[in-house]
């Protein structure tokens, strides 16, 4: 589904969550939103799947206003941090009322996947652990089977074979059922993989959105001996420098043209790939 | 649109079992009294009273439990409004159904038994086999009471402690509903009833009942047209 966000303000009594955000998503891939805690992740999902009405703005989904659209809304799924919005009964009865309201969800497919986490379907959503309740809310969300599904955090408190069970099952109903999926985390590294596009906001507004391969490609390790390197970065946004014995790795922020990469070359420097999240860190941690 | 069949199925099979509930606490609270010689007067009118409060609970649920189930898988507020008004609509009356029935079954009881059901509460009938009379003084009374609850429920869940606001505006739905019917309403903190005076005929406490059964609708509306899902509790 094409998202398109305009301008985009929500406030909370003094409190400008976002502000002026404007952003498009074309669709048909998986998008990973990055923020720092209070940027505006949860705000920004919550009006795209009309939970909430925004101060000012426009939020467009395949050309529509969503708020009150129900045509459009019974097309998106958001789960949150726990799966907060499930806690009626058991989870089988969960289950049920989902079947029962929204149109394209997938029963057989969530009972498998209740299966898969290890969910007891006669247990009361209530009386589940947050770790339980995630992994329902995370069901949820795949067999919504919704063109736009967007989890936010929905993951947290599960254990990391729960979590690596959501990812592998993330992408192979997403490749059996192509949609646009959005995914809000904290653990970047571990789903970064996933992601074909990211966004980056902060404070409200867009830092960075672009391909996730060409978001690593600004960012470069560089290992070599200390005098090299530390002659190579002159001049370069270096994120972090190790020094171990007579070797230093330089984490720099930038793109390097032929000649850089050259010169690299020629002082026997090695360069490599950085990882998503000190990316992430240098886009927003400078800002506050 | 579709029946509220999710909403009501689970709060009826709660309802029939509480009435059958209800109806054994009745009957164990006459063998009580007769055990000490006395003739009891009608166990089940006091018992229906409780059903307000549970009518009210009922109400609360549709908003704080409901509503944002309806939102998280995509149904708008326009759809769980309408879903809302008519689980009310047919859960009033099954419950007066209920409550009927009850009066039906102890009138029974004591007519074997060769008591006569003295009812101690103002009502729109004189004596509980009047069963549409019966049934229509609870449906209105109910009505109200789970409007209500709606109303408080939506109340809370938008705005938090703000909520309270909302028990005054509910508390006078309820009494125009109670004075329709000719009676007062009577809460535990207070230690006197509260009542107004509404001219008591048939049109009247139809037409008064309806009234506040709708008006309690739109103000809940005025509520839930925007409401916001609220974020996870970090």
């Amino acid at each position: 589904m094409k998202i398109e966000v305009d301008d985009l303000v929500m406030r909370y009594g003094a409190t400008t969550a976002l502000d002026r955000l404007s952003l498009n998503l074309e669709g048909g891939k998986i998008y990973g939103l990055l923020g720092r805690n209070g940027s505006g992740k949860t705000t920004l999902l919550s009006v795209l799947a009309a939970f909430r009405r925004p101060t000012g703005g426009r939020v467009r989904i395949d050309g529509q206003p969503v708020f009150e659209n129900a045509r459009l809304t019974e097309r998106i799924s958001l789960i949150r941090d726990g799966g907060a919005t499930v806690e009626l009964g058991s989870a089988q009865e969960a289950v049920g009322f989902a079947e029962w309201l929204r149109p394209g969800f997938d029963g057989r497919y969530a009972r498998s996947l209740m299966a898969l986490f290890g969910l007891d379907p006669k247990k009361s959503v209530s009386g589940m652990s947050k770790g339980q309740r995630a992994a329902l809310g995370v069901v949820m969300g795949l067999a919504s089977r919704a063109p736009l599904t967007m989890f936010d955090e929905a993951y947290l408190g599960m254990d990391a074979p729960s979590r690596y069970a959501f990812y592998d099952a993330l992408l192979s109903d997403y490749l059996a059922n192509p949609r646009t999926i959005i995914l809000s985390t904290h653990h970047i590294e571990e789903v970064a993989s996933l992601f074909e596009e990211v966004v980056i906001i902060d404070k409200g507004r867009l830092v960075v959105h672009e391909e996730s391969t060409r978001l690593l490609s600004r960012g470069t390790a560089v290992t070599g001996p200390a005098a090299q390197v530390e002659a190579f970065t002159t001049g370069l946004t270096v994120l972090n420098s190790r020094r171990l014995g007579p070797t230093t790795a330089a984490t720099i922020y930038g793109d390097l043209d032929e000649a850089r990469l050259a010169q690299a070359a020629a002082a026997g420097l090695e360069l490599g790939p950085i990882p998503m999240q000190d990316l992430f860190v240098h886009l927003t941690g400078e800002r506050r | 649109m579709r029946f509220p069949s999710r909403i009501l199925g689970g709060n009826a099979v709660f309802a029939l079992i509480g009435a059958a509930a209800l109806l054994t606490i009745c009957a164990g609270a006459v063998a009580v009294i007769t055990a000490f010689g006395n003739t009891p007067d009608s166990a089940w009118e006091k018992a229906a009273q409780a059903v307000n409060w549970y009518s009210l609970m009922v109400g609360i649920s549709l908003a704080q439990s409901y509503l944002p189930v309806y939102l998280a898988h995509g149904q708008t507020r326009r759809r769980f409004g309408a879903q809302a008004a008519v689980a009310i609509g047919v859960f009033g009356p099954l419950l007066a159904a209920l409550v009927t029935a009850g009066y039906l079954i102890e009138s029974g009881i004591y007519r074997l038994i060769g008591w006569s059901q003295v009812l101690t509460r103002p009502h729109v009938f004189d004596e509980a086999t009047q069963v549409p009379l019966v049934f229509l003084e609870y449906l209105i009374e109910f009505l109200a009471w789970l409007t209500a609850g709606a109303f408080i429920g939506s109340g809370f869940y938008r705005w938090g402690l703000g909520g309270l606001l909302t028990i005054p505006v509910a508390v006078g739905l309820v009494v125009l509903a109670e004075g329709a019917i000719g009676t007062e309403l009577r809460l535990p903190i207070l230690p006197h009833a509260i009542g107004v005076d509404v001219p008591q005929s048939l049109g009247t406490t139809l037409g008064v009942g309806l009234g506040t059964f709708l008006v309690g609708l739109a103000l809940t509306w005025l509520i839930i047209r925007d409401i916001p899902v609220r974020n996870p509790k970090s």
